[in-house]
């Protein structure tokens, strides 16, 4: 949405406020340890989020992009199918499992385990859960088409020459798919530290990142300098990261 | 499951399996508490029956919501391709000046946040200049569609051999005509696929669509998150199962038409 940028820098002149005062904000903001806690939970559960959906989704891209199964287009389509469904259906599913009364809790009372079911929901790995389901197939959509661009020939080659399933897919199957990974990668983190519906459904009020914060600015307590304050640290977390990963996979592609 | 797909890789294969547990196992869990006969989330749930999805059809705000959530995805999605057409062909066939700019605007892979877009627009349109929030929503859902409606279309336009058009102008035809008889239906699998993925990102859309709600005109997803977090009964589960159908006919359709994972994962298989 490169043409909505005009919009973005709309943000510096909110209704009835200056220019400084949205300055003034957002010095304060970077300076106050309440609110850098909230920009450092955002970029910590971005990083993690990215992290876990690339160790299960490149794996699950490379099944499937590999395999002459029948049963491997039908799996591609149930990854692909949670893209179309609803975030807030699928953040709901863990109200479910996660809750008080919800699946994990009574099954662990159920077996005897423990006295009373653990808190799971309003917690930072019920968020980060959450946003792992929702951008899994965000991941394994992106391997697959990098996974799928390499030739198999390469990986018969290595196999042939004697190397071992693991090391193929360490020393080609890896390093030739990095620049969809990269890609990858950065579409996740970007989607995980600008979400809403995860962290205001599973993380509540004591969780707070970035997007809920922003919205109880402009929502709650309308407050538009902190509300265009917090919105300009979110924009410039997101270009920041996608800038350094398109170096990243600049460099990538000429060495 | 298969020996291709499993056997020899446990590393792969359980991380796969894993991944797989956290996409789709919660979705099911919401099914299931949809039949519940109980009043709480719980699981089990408490005997079977129909009700929640009764009273789930009988709350007058998650009904107006889908009339208002349904008439914003169409109109955003047929004002996303009316004007995302000319820009494909601007870019593709075209020799007009500031192509490169064309490109840049709609192809850039520069994200700004959806939530911070709907502030802009919330402050600028709603604030500023008084609008009604019905266009805002418009205006923001359309600008919202519009890049994918452009990478869409021209990724079947691309395919097309501009040849075509040129032999149909060559033998007399007007540029209209060869507009609508030759371009236009090699396009069709592209409008299709842009049209699909459109609406169902308007439909679900809820970061740019939060701050752009009225009492008069709400979206569903929004509606059915403010009642998640007032109210903790099977309601929401019933309707989510009922979203979940109605999405799942979405995909079957997407599957005879052009096919499934071509046009919401990209992937030609």
């Amino acid at each position: 949405m490169g043409f909505l940028l005009p919009a973005v820098a709309m943000l510096f002149a909110p209704p009835g406020v200056t220019f400084a005062q949205v300055i003034e904000r957002m010095g304060a903001m970077l300076t106050d340890p309440y609110d850098l806690g909230i920009i450092w939970r955002t970029v910590r559960i971005g990083l993690v989020v990215t992290a876990v959906c690339v160790v299960l989704g490149f794996p699950i891209a490379s099944l499937l992009a590999r395999s002459q199964s029948r049963w491997a287009g039908v799996l591609l389509a149930l990854a692909i199918f949670p893209l179309l469904l609803s975030n807030v259906v699928r953040t709901f599913g863990w109200l479910v499992v996660l809750g008080s009364n919800g699946v994990i809790g009574q099954l662990l009372t159920g077996l005897g385990l423990v006295e009373k079911a653990p808190q799971l929901l309003y917690t930072e790995l019920a968020i980060v859960l959450g946003l792992v389901q929702l951008f899994l197939p965000l991941a394994v959509i992106t391997c697959y088409s990098a996974v799928a661009q390499v030739d198999p020939g390469l990986d018969e080659a290595a196999r042939g020459l004697g190397a071992s399933r693991t090391r193929s897919f360490w020393t080609i199957l890896v390093p030739l798919s990095l620049p969809g990974v990269v890609v990858a990668a950065t579409l996740v983190f970007a989607g995980s530290v600008t979400a809403y519906t995860t962290p205001y459904l599973l993380g509540g009020s004591g969780q707070r990142m970035l997007s809920t914060q922003l919205f109880s600015y402009a929502s709650v307590t309308v407050d538009w300098a902190a509300a265009s304050a917090t919105a300009i640290v979110m924009t410039v977390l997101v270009f920041l990261v996608s800038g350094i990963s398109a170096l990243v996979g600049r460099k990538g592609a000429t060495s | 499951m298969n020996q291709g797909l499993r056997l020899g890789r446990p590393v792969a294969g359980t991380l796969a399996v894993a991944g797989y547990v956290i996409m789709i196992v919660p979705i099911l869990f919401v099914v299931a508490t949809a039949f519940t006969a109980g009043s709480t989330l719980r699981f089990p749930p408490e005997g079977l029956s129909l009700r929640w999805f009764g009273e789930a059809l009988a709350y007058s705000p998650f009904m107006e919501a889908v009339v208002s959530s349904l008439e914003l995805a169409v109109l955003a999605t047929a004002l996303a391709l009316v004007l995302g057409v000319p820009v494909t062909l601007a870019i593709h066939r075209g020799r007009v000046p500031g192509k490169g700019l064309l490109e840049g605007l709609f192809l850039s892979p520069l994200v700004v946040p959806e939530l911070v877009v709907g502030l802009a627009l919330y402050q600028q349109l709603m604030i500023g200049l008084h609008l009604d929030n019905f266009t805002t929503l418009l205006l923001g859902h359309t600008a919202l569609l519009l890049p994918y409606a452009v990478r869409v279309t021209g990724a079947s336009l691309a395919l097309a051999d501009p040849a075509l058009e040129e032999a149909a102008r060559g033998l007399g035809a007007s540029p209209l005509r060869a507009f609508l008889t030759v371009t236009l239906p090699m396009l069709r699998p592209g409008l299709i696929s842009a049209g699909l993925l459109g609406f169902v990102t308007s439909f679900n859309n809820v970061p740019l669509s939060l701050l752009l709600q009225t009492r008069d005109f709400r979206t569903l997803p929004v509606t059915m998150l403010d009642y998640v977090q007032q109210s903790y009964d099977p309601m929401v589960a019933a309707a989510s199962t009922l979203v979940l159908a109605a999405t799942v006919v979405v995909a079957v359709v997407a599957e005879r038409t052009v096919g499934f994972a071509k046009i919401f994962g990209g992937i030609n298989r």
